[in-house]
């Protein structure tokens, strides 16, 4: 199956918020950083179900994610920042002191369950 | 309440009026808004290319103007996405202009912990928010140089000491792969990305919970934190106090000048 092009958003969520206070070193916050939002028709063009895993590349690094079909704009992404999204992010800060942290251009593509595990 | 957004979020549900932008035209919808303030012309192709329509954006400006006190809270959606510090200054001029027909004021959204806290305690003590930097024994600063991110990211800095925060969870993987081959000493409650990568951490007590301090709201009142339980940890303060008393014990390379900054910490 081959990539497409979406805009990645990483964002803050109230549940992430409350789990940091309980702690990252578990499961439950885990799941939450690697679980992207995708629209439904978004997920047909690409071939992919909800719960599938995809390999989501920028011109930094790359990461795996598990889908999730959620109400959001088709070709836009949204996950809760986290340590795979930081393998994404450019350390370019243009003078700002912050990088760029949301509307990423990145590929997406469908993995199997093998290099998902992995 | 008015809404802008790049998506249906949960607090639409809360508001009056929904405008949904297409990603990266923060900028674009605020300079529209800030010429139709001004009442002037406003180019129609322009208006398009933010996703709203030019009666959208006329009723939120009459909307503003007739409101005896409005606010702007702005969060991350608006200040690093694509325009950044040109969207934050954007906003501001446009609550200063609105200024001319009623009160209005804009308010920064803060992220999860105490990062107003911080920001006011730095800007009492140096005058500046953050991007600080002493090595002159007097405080400097300038964002994009001095600022965390882009000193890891340029490998300026040969240790670490990581207060409050979980950089190793939220930075770009550059400035990660930093912290990991300098030394770098983590104070934290518990278990994150930066204490592992850290060569040491010392486990202190949660501030509120088991440590008094101060946390600061959005708007910046300082609410005093009584702590519920005990903990066998010592406080971040206590923690840094003795770090600093043993830093004073060693022998003197600094300059007059700044050994009498030093003491004034």
């Amino acid at each position: 199956m081959a990539a497409k092009q979406f805009l990645l958003n990483p964002s803050r969520t109230a549940k992430q918020g409350a789990q940091i206070n309980i702690g990252k070193d578990c499961p439950e916050y885990e799941a939450m950083v690697t679980t992207v939002t995708m629209n439904a028709d978004d997920m047909k063009s690409l071939g992919v179900a909800d719960g599938d895993s995809v390999r989501i590349r920028t011109e930094f690094g790359e990461a795996i994610f598990r889908l999730e079909v959620g109400r959001v704009p088709e070709g836009l992404l949204f996950v809760p920042y986290g340590p795979p999204t930081c393998k994404l992010m450019g350390g370019d800060t243009e003078g700002t002191g912050m990088p760029l942290s949301k509307g990423w251009e990145v590929e997406v593509e469908p993995v199997s369950g093998d290099a998902a595990a992995g | 309440m008015v809404l802008v957004d790049i998506r249906e979020t949960k607090s639409v549900k809360a508001s009056d009026i929904f405008l949904q932008i297409r990603p990266g035209k923060d900028f674009e919808v605020i300079t529209i808004l800030r010429a139709l303030v001004k009442e002037q012309p406003v180019d129609e192709s322009q208006v398009q290319e933010t996703g709203l329509t030019l009666e959208q954006l006329q009723d939120f400006v009459d909307r503003m103007k007739k409101a005896k006190f409005g606010v702007f809270f702005f969060g991350m959606g608006l200040s690093m996405t694509r325009g950044k510090h040109m969207n934050s200054a954007a906003l501001l001029t446009l609550a200063a202009e609105l200024n001319a027909f009623t009160k209005f004021v804009a308010m920064p959204m803060r992220g999860h912990g105490n990062v107003t806290g911080a920001d006011v305690i730095m800007r009492w003590q140096t005058g500046y928010p953050f991007a600080i930097q002493f090595g002159r024994g007097y405080p400097r600063y300038n964002p994009g140089e001095f600022s965390t991110v882009d000193l890891l990211v340029r490998g300026d800095v040969d240790a670490a000491l990581i207060l409050g925060a979980d950089p190793g969870a939220t930075m770009p993987q550059p400035a990660i792969d930093h912290l990991a081959r300098i030394p770098t000493i983590c104070l934290d409650p518990k278990v994150t990305h930066t204490s592992r990568l850290s060569r040491v951490h010392i486990t202190t007590a949660a501030t509120g919970i088991s440590a008094p301090g101060t946390g600061y709201r959005m708007d910046e009142v300082p609410l005093p934190l009584r702590p519920a339980l005990k903990s066998p940890y010592p406080t971040d303060e206590q923690v840094v106090r003795r770090i600093h008393e043993a830093v004073l014990k060693k022998p003197d390379w600094l300059q007059q000048g700044n050994r009498m900054a030093l003491n004034q910490v």
